[in-house]
């Protein structure tokens, strides 16, 4: 069995991996929140989702959390009267894509707050560490 | 009397405190997977009456499961709001966890330190 501090340390890092692939992956809705199809009718920018998974590795001795997939929002797309647009069909009506900026940004907020969540646990690992040497260096 | 029990017994403590700020990474790290249901090591007292092995006077005795291991359970269902994911971690609980292992280490180790001091000054004379 590994250390536990050391496990704690993986968890943790294991946690700002995913929160940040999910960062990334708001990033990308929010940057594609306008992005139309090319040719007319064609289906614009589809909202991508992320979802995790909690794995345990046998090295760290710990649960760790994964990136479990990524797939794609399937609500209808809306439209909206822009003739002259590329992706405008026969009737000037043209597909958004299915990014809501609300829910963006609140999914933001959440993966930023479990972000610190497990920095804050990082730090407090290494507080507990360097307690444990502390106490060889005073003696 | 052993003499040195004192360190034994606070180093087993800081380990059981170190497994237990795993088991708290684990959780915070887990925050947002679906399904995942928040865990807890078992407490200190119940891990070391089970660390301290029971006098074996039948052959057909045995020692109950886990002998000595501190083992993670699930949290108490009732404690704690379970999201629509199924998740039911909550972050103010585990660094509420967290703070209690924090003091509880710094003070051992403030324990060892001290006796380490005492024991130093003794054989310097």
């Amino acid at each position: 069995m590994s250390d536990p501090l050391i496990a704690s340390t993986r968890s943790a890092a294991s946690g700002l991996f995913a929160q940040s692939s999910r960062m990334r992956v708001v990033s990308e809705n929010i940057a594609n929140a306008s992005t139309t199809g090319k040719t007319p009718g064609a289906d614009p920018y589809q909202r991508k989702t992320i979802s995790f998974q909690s794995v345990m590795d046998e090295n760290a001795g710990a649960d760790l959390v994964q990136v479990d997939k990524i797939s794609h929002d399937e609500t209808p797309f809306e439209t909206q009267y822009m003739p002259g647009n590329a992706a405008a069909d026969s009737n000037g009506m043209v597909k958004m894509p299915n990014v809501n900026m609300l829910v963006e940004l609140a999914d933001m907020r959440e993966a930023s707050r479990s972000y610190t969540a497990n920095t804050q646990v990082i730090k407090q690992v290494r507080e507990l560490v360097s307690m444990t040497i502390d106490l060889m260096r005073s003696t | 009397m052993q003499p040195l029990q004192l360190f034994d017994l606070a180093f087993r403590q800081n380990e059981w405190l170190a497994q237990r700020q795993s088991v708290i990474s684990q959780n915070v790290a887990n925050a947002n997977t679906p399904g995942y249901k928040a865990r807890d090591v078992e407490r200190f007292e119940d891990a070391m009456r089970k660390a301290v092995p029971m006098a074996v006077t039948n052959p057909d005795h045995f020692s109950p499961a886990g002998d000595g291991l501190v083992q993670a359970r699930d949290n108490d269902p009732n404690q704690a709001e379970v999201l629509v994911s199924g998740n039911d971690v909550s972050l103010e609980q585990e660094f509420l966890k967290s703070g209690e292992v924090m003091r509880g280490y710094s003070m051992n180790t403030q324990i060892m330190r001290t006796f380490s001091g005492m024991l130093r000054s003794v054989t310097k004379g």
